[in-house]
């Protein structure tokens, strides 16, 4: 218990931290956000007003005090640029990323975990071979140039599939997830090669170990022995994939501009184009917070599935 | 080496390697046009024995151009982890040897560094500073310099820990203390005789980070965070060819995105190789998610 409380306490330090680092940097950028909205031939006077009115003026502590209370609170403040709520964009943007993250995830899962299992099982046949090909091309293709590859193949060619954007729950589930079937196979697919060889090393390690020889010359039957190993195997496939979950937010970004998909991407990058320092700061503390929390509940189920490892 | 030539996996990696890494070096000589020239009238060519992967939206030759864009790529690739190795060594040598205090500290900066997702902090840092040339004095540095830094930077983590687990273990060793009754210097003995036996996995790790390295440097460009147009990047010919799906100019994005598979396929393969050959005892597993 302590242990868990104290792992947890690791990740809201790190967090802190990471927020305190993300604001110096956003704060100490030689241009003022004041510069950006009212542009090169406002008069000084016109920047400590502006300065003023968003609370600009205070020092740094004060001001850092103020966004990350109101974090904590759900409040991410507002933009500089146009007011609007930066919360609002946020609910608006990230159920989209987390929808397309969770779909590639189960791809990534549903794909890689049989795949690794079954080539750990035969290894050096044919299904053995595929495995490997797909895990030295999965890792090495790039997802948002599969992506375009996917769009050019299933969109365009074959019309299958929408070549691009997103079409909401509201629409009907099925063209709601037909939109979505290509972005979440690029983004995917690194993860099917991932954790499939992950699976396939750990289960071959599993299936070496004395007690799976003792199970079988006791003639336990083999499915039997299968439920075993696959139990003792799944702790470091089941840490890497949620590590992965944390990773796949990043590229996730990427995929999104590929299939213009109204993500956390367009709220990212439209920051980053409009200079809206107080967004770009706001959403990398938001992802980099997931990616934390993936990592945190990669590490507890890793010490939970492996109980040797908490001594 | 001799191991290398026995593995067909192996030799493919090492020469997608080292192909890549000529064309980046001797991009002048092998590329046959500028990859700067516009020339309008004969844009969006299919490819030819002219122009033998086509040309795209200006009429600038796609060959040339992946050509000069191997030299972005790869530097990021190769600089980076060059960071993420000397501070990685440093950090994981010192902890590993010295224990106590520099050890508690050092390893909880690396965990802390860790938390970091790299491809949305580069995209931030990138995003904060402003696109364009770093100027120090009358130097003035590419964009991608800063994706260097910054991957640089994050590659320490992965990096220490591999050497930090090997120095663990090496400086417990028998000859260690033989070294140290020698009255072999603390320096003498983590460089000279700690540091070449914890070496391997090192090389392993670095060589699939540069394969991370390139995606990264790819995915910045493809966003327009990353090499500046008009000067030739894969992710940024990539970006380019976006509207040419549509329209079935299938020359304009199949061999830019080529260039990068191929030389991530190469990093990757030469990893795995290398990883059998050097440390045989972790052969299967992976190290590197991204």
């Amino acid at each position: 218990m302590w242990a868990i409380g104290g792992r947890i306490a690791g990740s809201v330090a790190v967090l802190l931290v990471v927020s305190i680092v993300l604001f110096v940097l956003v704060h100490t950028i030689p241009v003022s956000p004041a510069r950006v909205v009212l542009g090169i031939d406002a008069s000084e006077a016109d920047i400590a007003e502006f300065d003023r009115d968003h609370g600009l003026d205070r020092p740094l502590w004060e001001q850092y005090l103020k966004w990350i209370g109101g974090v904590v609170r759900g409040d991410f403040g507002k933009s500089i640029i146009d007011d609007t709520a930066i919360s609002r964009q946020i609910a608006d943007t990230f159920p989209v990323t987390f929808e397309l993250v969770l779909l590639a995830f189960l791809f990534a899962l549903v794909v890689a975990i049989p795949l690794g299992v079954l080539s750990a099982l035969h290894e050096g046949r044919a299904i053995d071979h595929l495995a490997r090909i797909i895990s030295v091309v999965g890792v090495s293709i790039p997802g948002f140039w599969l992506g375009l590859i996917l769009i050019a193949w299933g969109g365009v060619k074959l019309g299958w599939f929408p070549a691009g954007g997103y079409v909401p729950w509201r629409a009907g589930a099925f063209e709601h997830l037909r939109s979505l079937a290509l972005p979440a196979i690029a983004l995917g697919l690194y993860y099917v090669a991932i954790i499939s060889r992950m699976t396939r090393s750990s289960v071959a390690d599993v299936l070496l170990a004395d007690h799976v020889r003792v199970s079988r010359a006791m003639g336990i039957p083999q499915r039997r022995i299968m439920i075993y190993v696959l139990k003792n195997a799944m702790a470091p496939v089941v840490t890497v994939a949620a590590m992965s979950f944390g990773y796949m937010f990043g590229w996730a970004l990427i995929i999104e501009q590929v299939f213009n998909i109204a993500g956390m991407s367009r709220a990212l990058l439209s920051a980053i184009f409009r200079r809206d320092y107080l967004m770009i700061e706001n959403v990398v503390l938001v992802i980099t917070a997931v990616f934390l929390a993936a990592n945190l509940v990669a590490d507890l189920l890793y010490h939970w599935l492996d109980p040797r490892l908490s001594k | 080496m001799k191991a290398l030539w026995r593995r067909p996996e192996a030799l493919l990696g090492l020469v997608l390697v080292l192909s890549a890494v000529l064309t980046a070096l001797l991009a002048p000589w092998i590329a046959p046009y500028d990859p700067l020239a516009v020339d309008l009238a004969r844009k969006l060519m299919s490819p030819s024995a002219e122009h033998w992967m086509g040309t795209d939206q200006t009429g600038r030759d796609i060959f040339s151009r992946i050509v000069w864009g191997a030299r972005p790529s790869l530097t990021v690739g190769i600089l980076a982890v060059t960071i993420g190795a000397l501070g990685g060594i440093a950090i994981g040598l010192t902890a590993g040897y010295a224990r106590g205090l520099w050890e508690q500290i050092s390893m909880r900066a690396m965990d802390g560094l860790a938390a970091i997702p790299m491809l949305i902090w580069a995209i931030a840092v990138v995003g904060i500073v402003g696109v364009g040339p770093v100027t120090i004095g009358s130097w003035s540095l590419p964009n991608e310099s800063k994706v260097i830094l910054l991957v640089g930077l994050l590659y320490i983590p992965p990096l220490a820990r591999v050497t930090y687990g090997g120095a663990l273990a090496e400086s417990r060793a028998d000859y260690v203390s033989a070294r140290r009754m020698q009255g072999a210097g603390r320096m003498a003995i983590m460089f000279g005789d700690v540091l070449p036996n914890c070496l391997s996995p090192v090389i392993v790790q670095a060589t699939l980070l540069v394969a991370v390295g390139i995606v990264v440097e790819a995915s910045l460009s493809f966003v327009g965070l990353g090499v500046e147009p008009p000067n030739p990047s894969w992710g940024g010919m990539l970006s380019d060819a976006r509207k040419y799906i549509f329209s079935g100019e299938w020359w304009t994005y199949v061999f830019p995105g080529l260039a990068i598979s191929l030389s991530v396929i190469g990093f990757n393969l030469l990893g795995d190789a290398l990883r059998e050959i050097l440390d045989p005892r972790r052969a299967a597993g992976i190290s590197v998610v991204a």
